[in-house]
């Protein structure tokens, strides 16, 4: 049974050239899990916002086509008609929720529809059991973590008892644990309560798995639409850069290599099944498989020199409020590393990268930069060695234009005219912002923003570079692309640190991984090492990127060495193969 | 810690904390009533020692202690004030009752600082959005006073990591004169002005997906009931501003000096 049809869709906003998606024909059944991604900027969000009704009654503009929810045309019913039946969860869980107190929160649609009391208490109550947060109701949502958060925006539309669930990239500012919690409340309120779930996310290794279905879109258009199997062996998934699972991945690298697993695998579990019934079905061959080499990534590796650039020396810090921040850290940093420290929210990671240029000094210990105790030097002087590039670019963005953005800190360093002409012109030209030079930074798209952050603190060329959780709200291309860009400063000898949750990008960057919770370090050297290591990663909420879970499925069977990427695991298994011994027992 | 923790309100499980917000704002103004009404020392200090066991019964007293240490400089200063202008242009007899007058409006200020303190210490945003509503002010006021609320922490922060962002690209805010620090704080106000537009049409959003103004009579989860702890309040500020009414009218108040 239908409860979502669109027919021949298009819309453009008020403000908007062109149509930010056209000709949208989708029906969607009741109980289905539909898993709709695309690059950013597709129009996946605007499609959504139609689904109950924001879009035409909250954002106006032009809606031509057919749209219907629930047997209803959305043009014709107001919003909160559509909120009973349509649920909408955003990205950010900061400004979704409006009360102080959970229980609030998730009473608040049910008091805005005016229903009996006995009856809110009774859906409240379930709601938050339902989506485990129980033990929250009495907090304040400012006292919860981002996941915490999002499970009470869930558990707020639940209560409304909808027929579907629309989550817009919930997890993105989550980290891995965190966001897994979530994608498991959700199959479940799709499996036992057979709720619809439309589900926008870039983070298909861990969604694919609960998916009947998945929606490609690309430039305003669906380009792809069906089971997750279908969708991710297609070529044009990997044309637009559709983040297609590693396990998808790993079959694919394999397969081009000339072992063909039989079928295309989605999870991590599917993959070393796949893998071990390939291993023993096959005898073992004479002659070796591999058509070609594995197709691997070339990593340059920066020149790490002698010299320490940053040292920390026992560091304690306690933020006025009396949150005890750092506990204890001592480290060093030389000149060309590339370092990531990793760990949940909270660690303290941040707290620490702002010791390395002044923002924050230690209340016990010391920091050194180049040798030179912070404590007493001005924060701009530090700055000029060690750029800062904020997690979120509307925190520093301010003026009319592109180039007096970027040329904004080198007039307070004091650069002269023709030098910051120059060095605008250059930070520009790298970050591929010269045709936006005169452009405000308020038109342009988040990715293009974060370029815009990145270029105005590369400008003056710091020694180190620091960049605090770079590939949140970023999608694959975009992740690709900064990793190169890092990879190619850090080749060219700059220091690089990233402060950042996020396990699969720093298990293809492979810098040194700094592991923290709770204002301590818990692991510091190779990620190869420290992604490895299960009972670590669990004390910092971490999980380990998929390809070490594959192959942690594979290690009875010969299939053994150290692996953080599908290539290194591909070669391994390879490996295993050529080596030629069959499997006795699988 | 600043100042203003003495008058945020702490979550603890206390006796007072449970008591109807609408009590207890009475009580207040009660007090306030009291402590305008009496301008002798004896009183006044009678009244500043009420106060004593219900901080105590609230379990707020560190935070209490902290809005009382933040206000010991206006105290100050209104003492000094008081002492200067009695002593030249008052009609006092002797410097000890100008020392005694400017204690009694001394601890008068004080009174008023520690009731305040105690009200918004143990009453929390919501109860007290709540108690808005159930004094019939329209739903739209009251929530836009609890998102308010809400906001304030988030704001604030915001604004701190907006202060390190600029920082980190080398403005320095304490540089500079009176006129060129003013102008740095622009590279501040953009993006908080901005993100602050920004969080708002989210918050509309969010509102609108959840049935914002499906139903003209909205309901309310929680209702507020007086309790038996309510009804003592209650007697108690009604039998102070009694007594206090009977003394001021009957009883003359002896005077230290």
């Amino acid at each position: 049974m239908e409860i979502i049809k669109t027919e021949n869709l298009t819309y453009t906003y008020p403000i908007g050239e062109k149509p930010a998606f056209s000709n949208v024909s989708i029906t969607i059944n009741k109980g289905e899990f539909v898993l709709l991604t695309g690059p950013s900027g597709c129009g996946k969000t605007t499609l959504c916002r139609c689904f109950n009704g924001l879009i035409p009654h909250f954002y106006n503009g032009t809606l031509e086509g057919k749209i219907t929810v629930a047997g209803m045309d959305v043009t014709e019913h107001p919003i909160h008609e559509f909120a009973q039946h349509v649920g909408l969860v955003f990205q950010n869980p900061e400004n979704q929720l409006f009360a102080l107190s959970v229980e609030k929160d998730v009473a608040f649609a049910l008091e805005n529809l005016g229903l009996p009391r006995e009856e809110i208490r009774r859906r409240v109550d379930w709601a938050l059991e339902v989506t485990g947060i129980t033990d929250l109701k009495d907090r304040a949502p400012y006292e919860l973590s981002g996941g915490q958060q999002q499970r009470v925006a869930i558990a707020s539309v639940l209560a409304m008892k909808p027929d579907v669930i629309v989550l817009d990239e919930p997890t993105s500012f989550l980290d891995p644990l965190s966001a897994k919690k979530i994608f498991d409340v959700i199959g479940g309120l799709n499996r036992e309560l057979g709720i619809t779930i439309i589900l926008v996310e870039h983070r298909l290794d861990l969604a694919a798995r609960y998916a009947d279905r998945i929606i490609v879109m690309d430039e305003g258009k669906i380009i792809l639409d069906g089971k997750p199997r279908e969708v991710f062996s297609s070529e044009e998934a990997r044309l637009v850069g559709v983040g297609i699972p590693r396990a998808t991945r790993l079959y694919q690298i394999l397969k081009g290599m000339g072992l063909d697993l039989g079928g295309v695998p989605i999870t991590s579990e599917e993959a070393s099944k796949m893998v071990r019934e390939a291993l023993t079905r096959r005898a073992p061959s004479k002659n070796p498989l591999g058509r070609r080499e594995a197709g691997t990534q070339v990593l340059p590796a920066g020149k790490v020199g002698s010299k320490n650039v940053i040292e920390v020396e026992d560091v304690y810090y306690t933020y006025p409020n009396g949150v005890e921040a750092l506990r204890g850290v001592s480290l060093k940093i030389r000149e060309g590393e590339f370092v990531a420290i990793m760990g949940q929210n909270g660690a303290g990671k941040t707290t620490l990268v702002k010791h390395f240029n002044g923002l924050l000094k230690p209340t016990r210990g010391r920091v050194l930069i180049d040798g030179v105790e912070t404590r007493g030097v001005s924060v701009a002087r530090l700055a000029r060695k060690v750029g800062f590039v904020f997690q979120n670019p509307d925190h520093q963005l301010f003026c009319e234009t592109v180039e007096k953005e970027v040329a904004f800190a080198l007039k307070n360093f004091g650069f002269d005219e023709e030098t910051t002409r120059k060095r605008v012109d250059w930070a520009l030209n790298i970050l591929d912002l010269t045709e936006y030079r005169d452009v405000s930074p308020f038109m342009l798209s988040g990715g293009e923003r974060k370029r815009v952050a990145l270029a105005s603190v590369l400008a003056w060329d710091p020694e180190v570079l620091i960049l605090d959780e770079p590939t949140i709200g970023q999608d694959y291309r975009q992740k690709e692309r900064l990793m190169n860009f890092i990879m190619q400063l850090n080749a060219q000898g700059k220091t690089v640190i990233i402060v950042t949750h996020d396990v699969e990008f720093v298990a293809e960057c492979k810098p040194r991984v700094i592991l923290m919770a709770e204002g301590k370090i818990l692991a510091d050297g190779d990620p190869h090492k420290v992604l490895t290591d299960l009972n670590l990663l669990e004390r910092a909420s971490l999980t380990p990127p998929e390809a070490s879970q594959i192959l942690e499925e594979l290690k009875d069977v010969g299939v053994d060495g150290e692996a953080i990427d599908v290539y290194e695991v591909s070669r391994l298994i390879m490996e295993r193969f050529k080596s030629g011994s069959g499997v006795e027992n699988p | 810690m600043s100042v203003f923790d003495g008058f945020k309100f702490r979550k603890v499980s206390s006796p007072i904390h449970r008591l109807d917000p609408r009590v207890k704002f009475l009580y207040v103004c009660v007090t306030f009533t009291v402590a305008i009404l009496f301008i002798q020392l004896i009183p006044l200090l009678l009244l500043f020692l009420i106060q004593l066991p219900m901080i105590l019964a609230a379990r707020v007293q560190r935070e209490w202690m902290r809005s009382m240490k933040g206000s010991a400089f206006f105290a100050a200063l209104i003492f000094v004030m008081n002492a200067l202008s009695l002593y030249f242009y008052g009609s006092f007899d002797s410097v000890f009752s100008v020392i005694e007058r400017s204690l009694a409006v001394t601890v008068r200020f004080l009174v008023l600082i520690a009731s305040f303190s105690v009200f918004f210490l143990t009453t929390s945003p919501d109860h007290l959005g709540l108690a808005l509503e159930q004094s019939g002010i329209p739903y739209d006021v009251c929530f836009a006073f609890t998102t308010a609320v809400r906001f304030v922490p988030v704001l604030a922060e915001e604004a701190q990591t907006i202060i390190d962002a600029q920082r980190a690209r080398g403005l320095e805010l304490e540089k500079g004169n009176f006129m060129s620090r003013v102008r740095k704080y622009i590279p501040i106000l953009i993006p908080l002005i901005v993100s602050a537009i920004r969080r708002s049409l989210e918050l509309a959003e969010a509102m609108e997906s959840r049935a914002w103004g499906a139903n003209p009579k909205r309901t309310s989860l929680y209702v507020l009931k007086i309790g038996r702890g309510d009804y003592y309040l209650l007697a108690a500020s009604i039998l102070m501003l009694a007594v206090s009414l009977y003394v001021w009218f009957y009883v003359p108040i002896p005077s230290l000096s």
